[in-house]
């Protein structure tokens, strides 16, 4: 973990002694000893008990999914709330639906609680993200992300990889009441759900990178970039047997594959290599440009000297 | 990181004091390279006619353990030049090297020692409690929390905070915040940190409080601290050493006491309506002017006049024929230095003011 590391040589007592000396911090006896800082340099002993030691990407893990556990947990509200918008959106389009459809949305049911799942699980990954970076603007710490020694692409992961936990829990409760209400049942392999709708919303993740990354720039746009979010409903809903080359797109092919699996019960296995090939293709490759996208942006944004701007 | 920790106990009060007999030329004699050496450092915004030089040519080298102030007035580019030492700016021209590390190559490398509290921003999770943003940032520093949580109490504690540890930030006090938003700058041990105006929105006693802690933080922990304030009382308080900024570019690079020492120059302030321009500049022809304020009532010119100069002024003002309404010795404060040094009285003192007092 070189990367949390500090260069040992650049101690400033330049000391034979404290540049060697491994910071084990183990050593309580010395921490008695008030650092009152002005004795002599004698370097073969810390000030302090309390040795730090460099952080590794375990500890970087733990901090990052530990902050959004305690937000998560610590206001709930925000979470109860996007459920029950949630829900309500769902029950006025079911409810509608059976005005207007009748017996004809009974029989699609099924795909519309699916694809209405995945839905949630989109919008709740690419709003969070693209949110969760324009707040970090707006308090400052943004910079703190980015000038870490780590650097903030790992930060940004595993904050993304957070955001998708948080996600698939609050959409799971969506899901269950829906199957609940309308009486449906699917196919609910978890292994396989996971799988297949975690990897067709990873794309969407990336979108939000991205807009995350103008929302840095331009910082009005970034709001308007929320309205993304209802185009992930004609995502969903492409035509990929008609038109193939929407499967490039973020979420589509991922959605048909999640009807496949939990309307008709495929497992994971049972797809094709290259349906597999191509899920895992789209979400790396939207992932990926969307965090060049931010990258871009937020060296531009540093260029521009807007980085840091309140 | 284990740098906070060694470098008390090289005496962090004795290296002050070394830096301010030593000014910022002689950096020989410091183990390793400075905490901070910015060279030639120019950033332009904007294009064409709107183009604005926000810091022209800056050149700046911070000893460790050194507390130096950035005074200037807004739009001096305190903060661009701050923001460059973080690289959250890119300069147009020049380097920066924290700790010898240059922050655009080695980018990583430098930000583990590096850390700021720039102005108007939050810098902390107004969600999570003290400890816990202290626990976060040490983390994102690059530090394991728990080999620092004795350092964290005792950040806590300087700061009053004790109590409040289990707090959420968000229902602190202003001035409560102020101090969690540097305590989690301090929690990842940077050694080099910079503070944009941190008493900025305080009231009096939360201010004096901060600065304080800022003097004792510096002393005890041997960080190097970089405080930008057009705050005169801030970096009087709390600075071995000030670099005047004005328009992008240094005016002026002491110690507190050398700029305040060199200006103070056994000045004195003569007040009269008698004094025309016709009058200062047969003045100025025998005496070294230090100021002239036409807008007071009655005109006031600051002659440097020590010693029996005093008299000759006097003699000269007789001669001249000005009735002398007030005559008092300067006793400058960083304020004065800056006006001088800005433009008021254009290179009435020069660059020479520094090196006489060294």
């Amino acid at each position: 973990m070189s990367g949390g590391g500090r260069p040992p040589d650049a101690s400033p007592t330049a000391g034979p002694a404290t540049g060697d000396e491994p910071a084990t911090g183990d050593e309580p006896a010395t921490g008695d000893e008030p650092a009152t800082g002005d004795e002599p340099a004698t370097g073969d002993e810390p000030a302090t008990g309390d040795e730090p030691r460099p952080a590794t990407y375990y500890h970087l893990a733990r901090a990052v999914l530990y902050r959004e556990f305690l937000i998560f947990v610590r206001y709930p509200a925000n979470a109860i709330g996007g459920i029950v918008v949630s829900l309500f959106f769902f029950a006025a389009l079911f409810l509608g639906g059976q005005l207007l459809a009748g017996q004809a949305l009974a029989d699609s049911i099924e795909g519309i609680v699916v694809g209405y799942f995945l839905w949630t699980l989109a919008v709740g990954a690419y709003s969070s993200v693209s949110n969760d970076i324009g707040s970090e603007v707006q308090w400052g710490t943004l910079e703190r992300h980015i000038t870490t020694p780590f650097g903030f692409a790992p930060v940004a992961l595993l904050k993304g990889v957070a955001k998708v936990v948080r996600t698939f829990l609050t959409s799971a409760v969506i899901l269950a009441v829906m199957l609940l209400a309308t009486g449906t049942r699917l196919s609910l392999a978890p292994v396989t759900v996971v799988v297949v709708a975690g990897l067709s919303i990873v794309s969407v993740l990336g979108l939000g990178f991205a807009a995350g990354g103008v929302t840095v720039l331009y910082k009005r746009i970034g709001n308007w970039l929320n309205l993304l979010q209802f185009g992930f409903v004609g995502l969903i809903s492409a035509p990929v047997f008609d038109l193939p080359w929407t499967r490039v797109l973020p979420l589509a092919h991922g959605s048909a594959m999640l009807q496949r699996v939990m309307v008709d019960g495929v497992r994971l296995w049972e797809f094709p290599l290259a349906d597999l090939a191509l899920l895992v293709a789209v979400a790396v490759g939207y992932l990926l440009g969307g965090y060049l996208v931010f990258q871009y942006a937020t060296g531009r944004a540093r260029r521009l000297g807007v980085l840091g701007d309140y | 990181m284990a740098r906070s920790a060694t470098s008390a106990r090289g005496g962090p009060r004795e290296r002050d004091e070394t830096d301010a007999a030593r000014g910022a030329e002689s950096p020989d004699d410091q183990p390793g390279p400075p905490a901070l050496a910015v060279e030639g450092l120019t950033k332009r915004f904007g294009d064409g006619d709107d183009a604005v030089v926000a810091v022209d040519d800056v050149s700046l080298r911070v000893e460790r353990g050194s507390v130096v102030g950035l005074l200037g007035p807004n739009g001096a580019g305190k903060t661009t030049l701050i923001k460059c030492a973080l690289g959250i700016v890119i300069p147009d021209a020049g380097s920066v090297r924290v700790f010898g590390t240059d922050v655009r190559d080695g980018r990583r490398a430098a930000y583990a020692d590096v850390d700021a509290m720039l102005e108007g921003a939050r810098n902390d999770y107004w969600r999570l409690t003290v400890r816990e943003n202290l626990r976060y940032f040490a983390t994102i520093g690059g530090v394991d929390p728990d080999s620092v949580a004795a350092r964290h109490d005792r950040l806590l504690d300087r700061l009053d905070l004790a109590d409040k540890a289990d707090t959420p930030v968000r229902d602190l006090s202003r001035g409560m915040k102020q101090k969690v938003s540097l305590a989690s700058v301090l929690a990842g041990g940077a050694e080099l940190v910079f503070l944009d105006e941190p008493t900025l929105g305080l009231d009096v006693e939360s201010a004096r409080t901060l600065r304080a802690e800022l003097r004792r933080l510096a002393a005890e922990e041997g960080l190097t601290i970089v405080v930008s304030s057009h705050d005169m009382t801030t970096i009087e308080a709390v600075c071995d050493r000030v670099v005047m900024l004005s328009n992008g570019r240094i005016v002026a690079d002491d110690t507190v006491e050398a700029l305040l020492g060199a200006a103070a120059s056994d000045a004195v302030r003569v007040a009269s309506p008698d004094l025309d321009a016709e009058t200062v500049d047969g003045l100025r022809e025998r005496f070294e002017i230090v100021g002239v304020d036409r807008e007071a009532t009655p005109p006031a010119v600051t002659v440097a006049a020590g010693g029996d100069r005093l008299y000759e002024l006097t003699d000269a003002l007789r001669a001249a024929g000005v009735t002398v309404s007030d005559i008092r010795t300067v006793q400058p404060d960083l304020e004065d230095v800056f006006l001088e040094r800005t433009g008021t009285v254009p290179d009435a003192a020069g660059a020479g003011l520094g090196g006489e007092s060294s």
